[in-house]
C-alpha cells in the first residue's frame, strides 16, 4: 500500500511575530518546524504501514528550506520525500496549493491513501486536505481520530478495499467506510507522534530528495501562485481584546449571593448566544 | 546558641520608622494574610515555615543600608528574599523580624557590549537577562530549572547550578562585581567590569553563595558569552542506570566532547514521569535514561558532535537513541525531566527532596547504592538530575499510608545512611540548593567542626549582631 503524506513547514508558533505595517507574518530568523498537526498524520502512516506493509511518501509545497521539513519526516520512518518547489508557486492560497498538491500526487500514482493534518498552524484553514480530495475526485474524510482497515488482503490490489474511519465531531464521533483510494485528514486523538531516531536521522541525511518544479508537473501557470489565487487578503487586524474586571468582596451571605447570581445571569448570557 | 532570645520584636514604632525609608506602601505589617507568602519558599513541608513580623520592599542601596543600620539598632533581624523559589528555606524568616524583599530592585542598569558584560538590580528573574540580550548575540550562561521565575539575586546568593554547569560553570563563574550592603548598613563595592582583579581577599568568592548571611547585594555585574548558534537533545534509553552511567563519564573522556548538559534519569524516575505524561517512547524497557544536549557556534559542529555521541551510546548499550533539533521535539523530550516533580507529587506530597553532589567519577556508584537503600526501605527513591557535573537530585517519596510520624522516622533513617555514602565518597549533601535551615543539622556529615568554626569566624567578623539572615548554614 502506497500512502501519501502532505506536510507543511510552519514558523515556530512560540516566535512568531506580526509586522504591524504589513500584516504579515514575519518570517526572517524565526524557527521553521513541521506543522505540529502534521506529525498526527505522520505517525497515522507510519502505523498503517507497519500493520499493513507497504510504503509511504511525504509531499511538502514550499521554499527550498522545507527540505528540511521532509528530512525530519523521513528520520521518524518515511520511505521517501518530494519537495514542491518553484518561484511560479509562491504565494498559492489553498485552492491553488490544493491544485498543485493534487498534480504532485497524479504524478506519485499508484496510491491507496492521501493523509493530511487537521491544519497548519500558521494559515489555520484546514481547506488544503478537502481540496486536493476534490481535485483528485477522491472521497475524503476529515476530523478523523481512528482508522481501521478491516478487509486489507494484499499489498498491491487495495482498490476498492473499504476503510473505516471515526471522525471528531462536535458533540461525538461519527462512524464513516468508504472506499481506497481516498484522503483522510487527522486530529490530534488519532495517534501520539513518535520521536525521530539517531538511525532515522542518518538515513535523512542520506536520502535524496527530489525537487519537483512547474517543469515536472501539468499544472497551468495561470491558476497558480500570487496571482493564480482566487483569494485576496484585503486587510489584516489583531483583534481587541477587552475584558471587564468586576470585584465582588464576598464579605458576608448577601454578597456572596450576588456575586453567585452576577455569575448564573453571565451564564445564561453564554448560553443564549 | 540560640540567637532568637537577644532579638526584639518589630514594634509599630520601628514599623513607622521602616515605612519613613522606603514609603508606607512598600511596608506589610500588621496583616497576617500577606505576611503569609514571605512565610516560605519551595519547600514542602511546613515545618520549615516561619511567619516575618514586617516584610519592607527598598528600591535601592541606601535605603537597604539604612534598613540594616535600623535593625542592627533595634536588635531585629533581618531576612533577605528574592523570588522564594528556594530549596533550603535560605529566604525563611526563621526568627521572624524583617523580610527584606528584592522584588522592586529589579532594573537592568547596563549592557556593556564592548567588555561583553551586563549590569544588573538583584530583582531581576533570570531569563530575563537572556530575552533582554538575545538580539545582541550574546548569552548569560547561568542556567538553573527555576529560571522563569527566580531572581539574579537568588542566584548569586545560592551560587545556582543547573542543568548546563558541566560546560558552562556556576554562577560564581560569571559574577565579576558586586555591590554589597553589609550587614552593619556599610555600601562596599567589590570587583567590577574586571576579568582579572587580585586587590585583597577573593570576596566575591565569598559573597557568592554566602546564602544571604554575609551581605545583600544591589548591583550585580556578569559575564556573558558569544550565544550559540545550534543546538540538538538526546534522549538516550538504557536497560539500566549502570549502563547509563557508565557512559557518562566516558562521553568527555572516550568520546572527548563536552555537551552542555547530561541529564539522567534512573529506573523510578523514567516510570513515574512516563506514566504520568503518557508517553510512547518505549520506557518500560529502559531502566534509565541520559538527556544530552549538545551545543555549538557552527551546526556542522553539532551534528558531527551529536552523531558521534549517539553513535557510542548505540555501541555501549543504548537501547534506543532520540534526536530532537527543533523546539516541538526538544520540548517533548525536556517535558520528560521536567514534569519529574509533578510525576511524583501526584504519589504522595510527603517527599524529601536531596541534592547530593559527589565527584563526578562516583556518580554511578552514588546511584546504585540508592537503589540499595529505597529497596531496604521500602520506599521510592526517583534519583535525577545533573548525572556529568555529579549532581543528583533524589527524591523520597512516603509511601501513601504511612502515617506522619512514621514518615518522619524512615526520612531520617534514609539521609542518615544517604549522608554518611555522600561523606565516604567525598560528596556533600546539597551542591545548588543550600544549606539553609533545612540542612544545617545535617552539616556535621560531609564537613568537619574547623570547617564550621571558620564559616562561623567569618560571620562573626562581618555581621557582629548576627542581624542578617541568622540561623542559616551554621548555628552560631
Amino acid at each position: 500500500m502506497r500512502i501519501i503524506v502532505a506536510i507543511k513547514q510552519v514558523p515556530e508558533t512560540k516566535s512568531v511575530k506580526m509586522d504591524e505595517k504589513t500584516g504579515t507574518v514575519i518570517r526572517e530568523g524565526v524557527e521553521a518546524i513541521i506543522n505540529p498537526l502534521d506529525l498526527y498524520a505522520i505517525e497515522t502512516a507510519l502505523r498503517l504501514r507497519e500493520k499493513h506493509g507497504g510504503e509511504v511518501i511525504g509531499i511538502s509545497m514550499g521554499p527550498s528550506k522545507a527540505i528540511t521539513a521532509l528530512r525530519e519526516a523521513i528520520a521518524m520512518g518515511f520511505d521517501s520525500g518530494i519537495l514542491i518547489s518553484d518561484s511560479a508557486f509562491a504565494g498559492s492560497d489553498t485552492w491553488a496549493t490544493s491544485y498543485i498538491l493534487a498534480e504532485a500526487i497524479k504524478r506519485i500514482g499508484d496510491f491507496s491513501l492521501v493523509i493530511c493534518g487537521e491544519r497548519a498552524t500558521d494559515g489555520d484553514t484546514g481547506q488544503v486536505g478537502p481540496g486536493i480530495a476534490s481535485f483528485l475526485d477522491l472521497p475524503v474524510a476529515s476530523y478523523v481520530s481512528k482508522i481501521q482497515i478491516p478487509n486489507f488482503k494484499s499489498q498491491i490490489s487495495d482498490w476498492g478495499t473499504t476503510l473505516r474511519v471515526e471522525r471528531l465531531i462536535e458533540d461525538g464521533y461519527e462512524a464513516l467506510s468508504c472506499s481506497l483510494p481516498c484522503v483522510i485528514t487527522v486530529v490530534k486523538e488519532v495517534s501520539i507522534p513518535r520521536l525521530p531516531t539517531l538511525r532515522g536521522k542518518q538515513r535523512a541525511k542520506r536520502t535524496e530528495i527530489p525537487v519537483w518544479g512547474r517543469d515536472d508537473l501539468d499544472v497551468d501557470l495561470s491558476k497558480v501562485g500570487v496571482n493564480g489565487s482566487p483569494t485576496r487578503v484585503v486587510k489584516i487586524f489583531r483583534p481587541k481584546v477587552t475584558r471587564q474586571c468586576e470585584k465582588v468582596l464576598a464579605k458576608d451571605d448577601e454578597s456572596i449571593k450576588e456575586a453567585v447570581d452576577k455569575l448564573a445571569h453571565l451564564y445564561l448570557r453564554l448560553l443564549c448566544r | 546558641m540560640t540567637d532568637d532570645k537577644k532579638y526584639n520584636p518589630v514594634t509599630p514604632k520601628i514599623a513607622d520608622q521602616l515605612k519613613g525609608i522606603v514609603g508606607a506602601k512598600y511596608v506589610i505589617f500588621d496583616d497576617a494574610e500577606k505576611l503569609e507568602p514571605y512565610s516560605h519558599d519551595e519547600i514542602s513541608g511546613r515545618e520549615y515555615a516561619h511567619m516575618p513580623e514586617v516584610v519592607v520592599r527598598p528600591e535601592n542601596a541606601a535605603e537597604v543600608a539604612a534598613i540594616m543600620k535600623l535593625a542592627n539598632r533595634e536588635m531585629i533581624p533581618v531576612t533577605p528574599r528574592g523570588a522564594g523559589s528556594g530549596l533550603s528555606g535560605g529566604a525563611v524568616p526563621i526568627y521572624g523580624g524583617i523580610v527584606l524583599a528584592i522584588d522592586r530592585m529589579n532594573k537592568i542598569i547596563e549592557l556593556d557590549r564592548e567588555n561583553m558584560m551586563i549590569v544588573v538590580e538583584p530583582g531581576v528573574i533570570t531569563s530575563e537577562i537572556n530575552e533582554y540580550i538575545k538580539d545582541c548575540g550574546l548569552f548569560y550562561a547561568g542556567y538553573p530549572m527555576s529560571l522563569e521565575t527566580c531572581y539574579i539575586g537568588g542566584n548569586v546568593a545560592e551560587n545556582a547550578g543547573g542543568a548546563k554547569a558541566i560546560k558552562y560553570g556556576v554562577t560564581s563563574r560569571y559574577v565579576l562585581g558586586l555591590e554589597v550592603v553589609t550587614p552593619t548598613g556599610e555600601i562596599v563595592q567589590l570587583g567590577g567590569k574586571l576579568i582579572k582583579d587580585v586587590s585583597g581577599y577573593n570576596m566575591i568568592g565569598l559573597m557568592v553563595g554566602s546564602e544571604g548571611t554575609l551581605g545583600f547585594f544591589t548591583k550585580i555585574t556578569l559575564k556573558l558569552l558569544p550565544s550559540t548558534k545550534a543546538e540538538v537533545d538526546l534522549l538516550c534509553l538504557f536497560k539500566n542506570s549502570e549502563e547509563a552511567m557508565s557512559i557518562v563519564s566516558k562521553i568527555m573522556t572516550t568520546v572527548g566532547i563536552v555537551p552542555a548538559s547530561i541529564e539522567f534519569m534512573n529506573n523510578c524516575a523514567v516510570k513515574g514521569a512516563c506514566d504520568y505524561l503518557n508517553e510512547t517512547i518505549p520506557y518500560k524497557q529502559a531502566g534509565a535514561m541520559l538527556l544530552i544536549t549538545i551545543d555549538g557556534a557552527e551546526e556542522q559542529q553539532v551534528e558531527r558532535d551529536y552523531e558521534a555521541i549517539g553513535e557510542f551510546c548505540l555501541d555501549n548499550g543504548a537501547i534506543e537513541v532520540y534526536i530532537a533539533d527543533n523546539t516541538t521535539t526538544s520540548e517533548r523530550i525536556w517535558n520528560i525531566r521536567r514534569n519529574m516533580a509533578e510525576a511524583f507529587n501526584a504519589f504522595s506530597s510527603r517527599q524529601g527532596a536531596e541534592d547530593i553532589v559527589v565527584p563526578p567519577a562516583s556518580v554511578g556508584t552514588m546511584v546504585a547504592l540508592m537503589g540499595e537503600i529505597a529497596e531496604k526501605f521500602d520506599v521510592m527513591i526517583p534519583a535525577y538530575g545533573h548525572a556529568a557535573d555529579g549532581n543528583i537530585h533524589t527524591r523520597i517519596i512516603s509511601r501513601p499510608e504511612w502515617s506522619d510520624e512514621k514518615w518522619r522516622q524512615i526520612l531520617n533513617g534514609i539521609q542518615s545512611e544517604l549522608y554518611q555514602l555522600t561523606a565516604e565518597l567525598g560528596g556533600r549533601i546539597s551542591g545548588e540548593h543550600g544549606i539553609g535551615h533545612k540542612r544545617k543539622n545535617s552539616l556535621p556529615y560531609v564537613v568537619s567542626e574547623n570547617y564550621i568554626d571558620m564559616l562561623r569566624t567569618i560571620k562573626r567578623a562581618m555581621d557582629p549582631n548576627n542581624i542578617l539572615n541568622p540561623g542559616k548554614i551554621f548555628d552560631l
